[in-house]
C-alpha cells in the first residue's frame, strides 16, 4: 500500500472530498436556514434533493435537456415549492406554537416522498451520463472531473447567493434577525410567516441545485435522502449552525474526511467514520466545531 | 388614544390580566406600575398583538386593534419596546434600525427615520456597523428604542427601560422619555422604578395580580401612603 502513497494520490484524494462535500454543504446551509427561523430539523431536505435528482433525470430522459440548463428550471421550481409546501403544511403547525408537530411533518413529508419516488422511479438506482460526464481536466497529473468541478462552482456561486441575499435584501436581514429573536422580530411588524417562508424556499432551493449536482455525478435511489440528511447534519456539526460559510466549509470537511476514510480505512468506513465524528463533535463541542465558543452571557 | 375596555387575557391557562380598563390621552404619559408578576409585560403583550385576548376591547384612535397580527398593529402606530431589549446582537446596529422600519408605511420614510435616530442618539451613528451585541447597556437602551422609533409610532411602549442600568443611566432615560414626550410621541411606560416613573406620568395605574387597583395622577399616586407603604418604601420617599 505504501508505494501508491504519493502526492498525486493525497491530492487526487483532497481533491474529490471537496468537490463532493459542497454538496453535503448546501444541504446543510439550506438545514440551517429553516432551523434558524422554525427551530426543527427538516428531514424531508435529503429527500427534496432526490426529488430534484429525479426532476433533472426526467428532465434529462424525456426531454433531452443538458442537467445545467435545467438547473435553472428546477432552481425556479424548487424556491417555488418550499414556499407552497410552508404554507400548505407547515403554516397551521407553527400557528399552534408546537415545534413537535411541524417535526412530525417533516417526517411524514420524508417517507411520503420515498414512497412516491419509488411509485415513479422504482428503487433502481439512476443517474445521467452526458457525453460530457466523464470528462476529466489533468491539469499537473491531477485529475478533476468536469461535473465535479461544476458541482463545486455551484455550490460556491450559490452560497454566496444566499449569504448576499441574507446580507443586502430587507427580508434577508429580517431572516436573519427572526433567528435570533422571532418574538422580537414579530414586534418590528415581521411576519413570522413570510420570513419562515422565505426560509423555506431557499432552503428548497438549495437542495435543487443539490439535486442537479448529485444527479450529474452520483448514481441515487429513492431512499438515500435520508443517508443525505444525516451527512448534512453532521456538515452542520462540524461548521455550527446559524453560519452559511460554516455550514458549506462543514460540508467540504466532511466530504474530505469521507474520502480519506474510504481510500485509508476501506470503502465501507467512510459513513462509519462520519458518524462517529459526528458523535464526537455533539460530545465533545455541541456548539459546533468551527463555531468560537459561544459567549457566556 | 388608546383604549382598552374589560380585558382578560391567559397565559398558558392562567389568568394573567382581569378585567382591566384603561385609558392613554394623546400626548401624555401614563405609567402602569407595580410588582413583578402583575400582569404588566402580558397587558404590553396583547396590545401588541402577541398574547391573544380572551375577551374586552382594545381600541385604538377608535379603530378596534383586538387580536389584530403584530405586523398591523405596529403599522397602525404603536410601537413595543420588549423588556430586556431584545436587540439582535449579531446584527450590526443599522441592520437593527432599518428593521424598526419594516412595515409598509415606515418604509417610505427609512432614511428620515435614521437621521432622526442618529441625531437623537449621536453614538450610534458612530457604531452604526457595530455589531448590537457589542454595545455598552446604555447603549443598548438607546438603540432599543430608536429602533422602535423607526417605525413611526404615535404611541410609544417601553418595558422597563430602566432594567440593569446604572443610577447616572437610569436618569438619563427618563430625560429621555420626557424628551420624546415633548415631541409629540405618547408613552405607555412599564416599570418597577415606581418611584421615578410616578415623578414624569401624567397619570398612573396600579396593576396587582392582573387587576387594577388604583390609578390617578402620576404626582398624586406618590404622595399617596398606601402607594408609599405597598411599592416605594421609606427609603425613596425621602427624595
Amino acid at each position: 500500500m505504501l508505494e501508491i502513497l504519493n502526492l498525486n494520490v493525497i491530492i487526487q484524494l483532497l481533491i474529490n472530498g471537496i468537490l463532493f462535500g459542497t454538496m453535503y454543504g448546501i444541504a446543510a446551509i439550506g438545514l440551517s436556514l429553516i432551523f434558524g427561523t422554525m427551530r426543527i430539523i427538516f428531514l424531508a431536505q435529503g429527500s427534496m434533493i432526490i426529488l430534484f435528482a429525479y426532476v433533472c433525470y426526467w428532465l434529462f430522459e424525456l426531454l433531452g435537456l443538458d442537467p445545467y440548463i435545467s438547473l435553472i428550471l428546477i432552481v425556479l421550481i424548487s424556491l417555488w415549492l418550499g414556499a407552497g409546501i410552508y404554507r400548505a403544511l407547515f403554516k397551521g403547525a407553527v400557528a399552534q406554537e408546537d415545534k413537535n408537530i411541524s417535526l412530525l411533518i417533516a417526517i411524514g413529508l420524508m417517507f411520503l416522498l420515498e414512497n412516491l419516488m419509488t411509485v415513479f422511479w422504482t428503487a433502481n438506482p439512476r443517474s445521467i451520463s452526458t457525453s460530457y460526464t466523464s470528462y476529466v481536466f489533468r491539469p499537473m497529473g491531477i485529475g478533476i472531473p468536469f461535473n465535479r468541478l461544476m458541482g463545486f462552482i455551484m455550490a460556491v456561486l450559490s452560497t454566496t447567493g444566499v449569504v448576499l441575499f441574507l446580507k443586502k435584501t430587507f427580508i434577508g436581514i429580517a431572516v436573519r434577525a427572526a433567528a435570533e429573536d422571532m418574538e422580537a422580530a414579530t414586534l418590528l411588524g415581521i411576519n413570522p410567516h413570510r420570513v419562515n417562508g422565505t426560509a423555506f424556499a431557499i432552503g428548497t432551493g438549495l437542495a435543487g441545485i443539490a439535486g442537479v449536482e448529485l444527479a450529474t455525478i452520483y448514481p441515487f435511489d429513492p431512499f438515500f435522502g435520508f443517508i443525505f440528511v444525516l451527512k448534512a447534519m453532521i456538515a452542520l456539526a462540524i461548521g455550527g449552525i446559524g453560519s452559511v460559510f460554516g455550514a458549506l466549509l462543514g460540508g467540504i470537511i466532511l466530504g474530505l474526511l469521507e474520502s480519506l476514510a474510504s481510500f485509508f480505512i476501506g470503502g465501507g468506513w467512510s459513513d462509519a467514520v462520519s458518524y462517529a465524528v459526528f458523535l464526537l463533535i455533539l460530545m465533545l463541542r455541541p456548539e459546533g466545531l468551527l463555531v468560537r465558543s459561544v459567549k457566556k452571557a | 388614544m388608546l383604549e382598552i375596555q374589560g380585558l382578560d387575557v391567559f397565559y398558558d391557562d392562567v389568568q394573567a390580566v382581569w378585567d382591566v380598563s384603561l385609558h392613554v390621552d394623546e400626548g401624555s404619559i401614563v405609567a402602569l406600575v407595580g410588582a413583578n408578576g402583575a400582569g404588566k409585560s402580558t397587558l404590553l403583550k396583547t396590545i401588541s398583538g402577541i398574547t391573544p385576548a380572551e375577551r374586552g376591547a382594545i381600541l385604538f384612535s377608535g379603530k378596534s386593534l383586538t387580536n389584530l397580527p403584530p405586523q398591523d398593529i405596529v403599522d397602525m402606530g404603536i410601537s413595543h419596546v420588549p423588556e430586556g431589549r431584545r436587540l439582535f446582537s449579531n446584527l450590526t446596529v443599522l441592520e437593527n434600525l432599518k428593521l424598526g422600519s419594516y412595515t409598509p408605511r415606515a418604509r417610505r420614510t427609512i432614511e428620515q427615520s435614521l437621521g432622526r435616530a442618529y441625531d437623537l442618539f449621536p453614538v450610534l451613528r458612530n457604531r452604526r456597523n457595530q455589531k448590537a451585541g457589542s454595545l455598552s447597556g446604555g447603549e443598548q437602551q438607546m438603540l432599543a428604542i430608536a429602533r422602535a422609533m423607526m417605525s413611526r409610532p404615535r404611541i410609544l411602549m417601553l418595558d422597563e427601560p430602566s432594567l440593569g442600568l446604572s443610577p447616572i443611566l437610569v436618569r438619563t432615560m427618563f430625560e429621555l422619555i420626557m424628551n420624546l414626550n415633548s415631541q409629540n410621541v405618547t408613552i405607555l411606560l412599564v416599570e418597577q422604578n415606581i418611584h421615578q416613573a410616578l415623578k414624569i406620568a401624567d397619570r398612573a395605574y396600579v396593576l396587582k395580580n392582573g387587576k387594577i387597583t388604583m390609578t390617578g395622577g402620576g404626582e398624586e399616586l406618590l404622595s399617596d401612603p398606601e402607594v408609599q407603604k405597598a411599592y416605594i418604601g421609606a427609603r425613596w420617599s425621602r427624595q
